[in-house]
């Protein structure tokens, strides 16, 4: 009985979760159908960026200082044990880069900024205001959703170039602290052993990332049902979509680029 | 020019609109009355799109429109405007860039000649003082003061207003009366309106429509539903607490 039970619990949100899935993917489609030709809201999209941008850049940055020095901490033992100080800049370059920023970031940018978001669009779908841009012929897809994942794309792009620079001066400092290494032996270990290429992989996912959190949050925050309770609902299913997209994605460029 | 045939709707299996026949003509102002709940708001949020017939059809202009594709009542949208009952401005705007917004979108008017223009239409509700503050920084009746200037502002030829006084003062209701009415006499733009006040109702109404129990009850002029000898909307007109009326809740 309660195994038949918990069978049918587990069929109901697996067949929710299949809904939300193509609900987003019905969502990216129409998003991508609006950016032909490609109209783009200047003035929503401009409110979104500095909304996002304003008050994450301190975050970024404090918490990307605290991650590059971390990395030294863990690798100081190895450092010592081997002598491995000329690695140190590509270690920790290398996982920052590739992995560390865009993941950490995409993260907290989806609690911050994604889950806001879901919000906002929760509020106004409940309280009938995007009915009413509807009703004044406005495309909610092109006015409300595009500027947003427009915005949220270059913004987490943004936000990573800015916490790599950070972490890396977190690397820094922490490798002349525990380690007496000279920032310079740090920087030209990054430079020398990694290429634009691993930049510009960590960039990329931060552009999928981006887009990943956008359409979630806004496929949730549009959806809701149930007033404020049901905000609730949307702003905590939203981030949850988001954490396992930004995983699943990064598991699949991750492997697929490898 | 406004038509609803056999207009079924049903939320989660409960009915709220059961063999719904309407008709509005052009240059007309329509009333519709009815219990709180009877389905007046989801009967005109049918006219542009905003709720799907579960059987039944929607003539406008001789054309029918209740199965076009959500892309082909943008066009619709343009020409039928709708005041919702709960204003629906935008909290991220103030009430100028509000009304700016549609004349920026659809008018193709440059942002500060929008506002411009946005500031005279909320000068002609009495909203002049108020332009650069945000909704929630309104009262409930000077927010939907707003919304019908909003509403108004693509010229459309057809305005639904659900419960457009409500929450106004007498002076101002009136004078929102006033607009309706002048709306229809000058620009022979045709008004839907939802309304519980029956001082706007026998003041401005070419017609009246009651609705009961998911459909029409009663149609007819002021002076026709007046002297009706039905004794359900001689209740209502009336507003007794007891009656014949079966009504949900109480
Ligand atoms: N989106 C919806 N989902 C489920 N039920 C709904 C929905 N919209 C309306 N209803 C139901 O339809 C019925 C009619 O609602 P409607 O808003 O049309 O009432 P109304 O006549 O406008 O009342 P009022 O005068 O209070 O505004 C109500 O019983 C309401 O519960
Ligand atoms: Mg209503």
């Amino acid at each position: 009985m309660i195994f038949r039970r918990s069978l049918t619990q587990l069929g109901g949100r697996v067949m929710a979760m299949a809904r939300d899935v193509g609900g987003v993917f019905v969502l990216t489609m129409e998003v991508l159908r609006a950016l032909i030709p490609p109209r783009l809201d200047g003035r929503e999209t401009v409110r979104n960026l500095y909304k996002m941008g304003n008050r994450s850049v301190p975050i970024v940055v404090l918490t990307a200082l605290f991650v590059g020095g971390l990395m030294v901490i863990q690798f100081a033992a190895f450092v010592k044990q081997f002598g491995a100080r000329a690695l140190v800049g590509w270690g920790t370059g290398y996982a920052v880069f590739r992995e560390v920023g865009p993941i950490l970031i995409g993260l907290m940018f989806s609690g911050r900024v994604g889950a806001n978001n879901t919000a906002e669009l929760a509020t106004m779908t409940v309280t009938e205001q995007v009915d009413g841009l509807q009703a004044l012929a406005i495309d909610p897809i092109r006015y409300l959703v595009v500027p947003r994942v427009v915005a949220m794309m270059i913004m987490l792009v943004a936000l990573t170039v800015i916490g790599d620079a950070v972490a890396l001066i977190g690397t820094m400092i922490m490798s002349y602290v525990v380690l007496d290494i000279h920032p310079y032996t740090v920087w030209y270990s990054l430079v020398d052993n990694l290429g634009p290429s691993d930049f510009l992989h960590g960039i990329s996912k931060s552009l999928v990332f981006g887009a990943a959190i956008a359409l979630s949050s806004c496929y949730f925050g549009l959806t809701v049902r149930g007033g404020a309770v049901g905000v609730g609902r949307a702003v905590n299913a939203a981030v949850v979509g988001a954490a396992v997209s930004i995983c699943f994605l990064d598991f699949l460029m991750t492997y697929l680029t490898a | 020019m406004i038509e609803l045939r056999g207009v079924h709707k049903a939320f989660a299996g409960r009915p709220v609109l059961v063999d719904l026949d309407l008709r509005c003509d052009r240059g007309e102002v329509l009333f519709i009355i009815g219990t709180s709940g009877v389905g007046k708001s989801v009967t005109i949020k049918h006219l542009v799109g905003l709720l799907r017939v579960d059987a039944g059809e929607i003539w406008l202009d001789g054309r029918r429109i209740d199965a076009l594709p959500e892309r082909a009542f943008h066009a619709i949208r343009r020409r039928v405007a709708m005041v919702f009952q709960g204003a629906t401005l935008f909290d991220s705007m103030t009430l100028a860039e509000n009304v700016a917004l549609p004349l920026r979108k659809h008018g193709r008017m440059r942002a500060a000649a929008a506002l411009a223009d946005a500031r005279r239409r909320l000068d002609e509700v009495g909203l002049a003082d108020f332009v650069d503050r945000y909704p929630a920084e309104l009262s409930d009746g000077m927010r939907k003061r707003g919304a019908i200037a909003r509403a108004l502002t693509l010229d459309p030829e057809v305005v639904l207003f659900d419960e457009p006084t409500t929450g106004l003062d007498p002076i101002n209701a009136r004078r929102v009366d006033r607009l309706i009415r002048e709306l229809a006499d000058r620009r022979g733009v045709t008004a839907i309106v939802v309304s519980h006040d029956l001082a706007s109702i026998f003041a401005i109404a070419d017609r009246i429509a009651f609705l009961y129990q998911g459909g029409v009850r009663a149609c007819g002029t002021p002076a026709e539903i007046r002297g009706s000898d039905d004794p359900v909307v001689q209740q209502f007109i009336q507003g007794r607490a007891s009656g014949p009326m079966e009504t949900p809740g109480f």
